[in-house]
């Protein structure tokens, strides 16, 4: 009984570790960090082309990882590039593992509560592919069938924030990643799949595989990079920088090397 | 294909590393373990139980989560990925190996004790000429299960953003969007335990003359 004890209040005690907060900032020294370190660590899930993945050397390239080179480079600190797991990357920002999350990192309202943010710098969309050969047109057309997307990505809130669209469905399967999920839409473990436009136009490029987009999306939404909650001077300093690359054509050259075409918002 | 294999194989390092910094330092801290299990000290054996309970009675993959987050809100600091990583394997595995080496020791019988004992032999040499190579014979087809299985949980960490095999594989997989590289890794890991069991094979029958 004694031994039953103590060992519910070691659970209690791991588990209170793990629930502590959001703490209480003292003066915003974000930026004096940063530049204090000479690093700027920036966290990613590598597996999520074209924002942030290895390619065929292992290196992490991206479209993300340009732009944060760039802004590092005029903020004058170096950029560590950290694969993180995707779970994890509030506990890793908290804990000061990484000091931003900037992996087509969508903003919410429920990441709002916890993360301070740049502004945002892609317009995207959380859209659902379907197999080719399906009868599926509209998020009508998808009542009563079954949903697949990525465990903890934007994907799983643009649902819920569909309330409609998620009550006519009926059910949802979550995955490691989106190939996983696409790889059970081939097989017909279930009918769609919700996933970030720019991930599902060039998964779709790349696999060659049967497979389009419902022209219906769920939610507008938008990329910008994740801070610690209150690290506005950081935010700021990275969204200056961002839109001073606007201004001299940086960032519409690496949009261009990697969408085609200009699609970025900041600053304009 | 063949850059595949090769991309696979440069993250295989780390899996290794892994591999076999847990065996190196989770071997010998089992008997630790066993022995702090056995003690006649209540003030040694409960904690040691409880520590066994908690780490075979609890995911590996919270507790990789929990050994690497858990010293910042503690104490502000906390250890490097890879250390966090090892350490966390580490005591899981020791608390299995401990339990796997008090099974070998406690199945030997106290007449051998006797013996010993009426033959002269000092506690040193009893442990280690006596006792010991019987132990190992034992717990042998145990411990190569145990290992055989740590071959494949080395996937877990990339949980805390250590880079093996296994996420190498995922990262090749969404880059093409195909399963091929998953299924190459999945060959990687039986060509490895295919070692392990050989190994273990031949180390059993070494030892099959005690």
């Amino acid at each position: 009984m004694k031994k039953t004890i103590v060992i519910l209040i070691a659970l209690l005690c791991m588990s209170t570790v793990f629930a502590t907060g959001a703490k209480e900032f003292g003066p915003d020294e974000s930026l004096e960090y940063i530049k204090g370190k000479g690093n700027l660590i920036l966290g990613l899930d590598d597996s999520f082309p074209p924002m942030g993945y290895r390619d065929e050397n292992n290196e992490i390239v991206g479209f993300d990882i340009d732009v944060a080179r760039e802004v590092c480079s005029r903020l004058g600190v170096l950029l560590v590039l950290q694969p993180i797991d995707w779970n994890a990357k509030e506990q890793e920002l908290a804990t000061k593992q990484i000091d931003c999350i900037w992996n087509g990192f969508t903003v919410t309202e429920e990441r709002k509560k916890i993360l301070t943010f740049s502004e945002s710098y892609v317009n995207n969309a959380q859209v659902v592919i379907v197999l080719n050969d399906s009868p599926y047109q509209t998020l009508d057309d998808l009542k009563g069938k079954t949903i697949g997307l990525q465990a903890g990505s934007s994907a799983a809130e643009a649902l819920d924030d569909s309330p409609a669209f998620k009550s006519s469905i009926k059910g949802v399967v979550e995955f490691k990643d989106n190939l996983t999920a696409l790889m059970d839409l081939e097989a017909g473990g279930c009918d769609g799949v919700v996933m970030d436009l720019l991930v599902a136009n060039y998964a779709i490029k790349q696999s060659a595989k049967p497979m389009r987009i419902l022209s219906q999306g769920l939610a507008q939404e938008e990329y910008a990079v994740g801070f610690r909650l209150g690290e506005e001077a950081l935010a700021n300093a990275v969204t200056n920088a961002m839109k001073a690359m606007v201004a001299d054509g940086t960032m519409a050259n690496i949009a261009e090397k990697w969408f085609g075409a200009d699609i970025t918002v900041i600053g304009k | 294909m063949g850059q595949i294999v090769l991309q696979l194989f440069q993250s295989l390092g780390q899996t290794f590393k892994v591999f076999v910094l847990t065996l190196v330092f989770s071997l010998p801290l089992g008997f630790v373990v066993a022995a702090g299990r056995m003690s006649r000290h209540k003030l040694i054996s409960v904690p040691v139980n409880l520590f066994i309970m908690i780490m075979r009675g609890t995911p590996l993959i919270l507790q990789l989560l929990f050994v690497y987050f858990a010293p910042f809100y503690l104490f502000g600091v906390s250890f490097p990925r890879f250390t966090a990583c090892i350490v966390a394997f580490v005591l899981n595995y020791s608390s299995y190996f401990a339990e796997i080496y008090r099974g070998g020791l406690q199945s030997i019988d106290r007449g051998q004790h006797e013996a010993c004992y009426v033959l002269g032999l000092n506690k040193f040499d009893e442990f280690f000429c006596v006792k010991l190579p019987q132990v190992i014979r034992i717990v042998l087809p145990s411990v190569g299960n145990e290992v055989v299985t740590l071959v494949k949980d080395t996937a877990l960490a990339q949980t805390i953003g250590v880079a093996e095999l296994f996420r190498a594989a995922q990262n090749a997989s969404s880059r093409l969007f195909s399963v091929t590289p998953i299924f190459i890794a999945g060959i990687f890991y039986f060509i490895m335990n295919a070692i392990v069991s050989k190994s273990f094979d031949i180390l059993e029958k070494r030892m099959a003359r005690y």
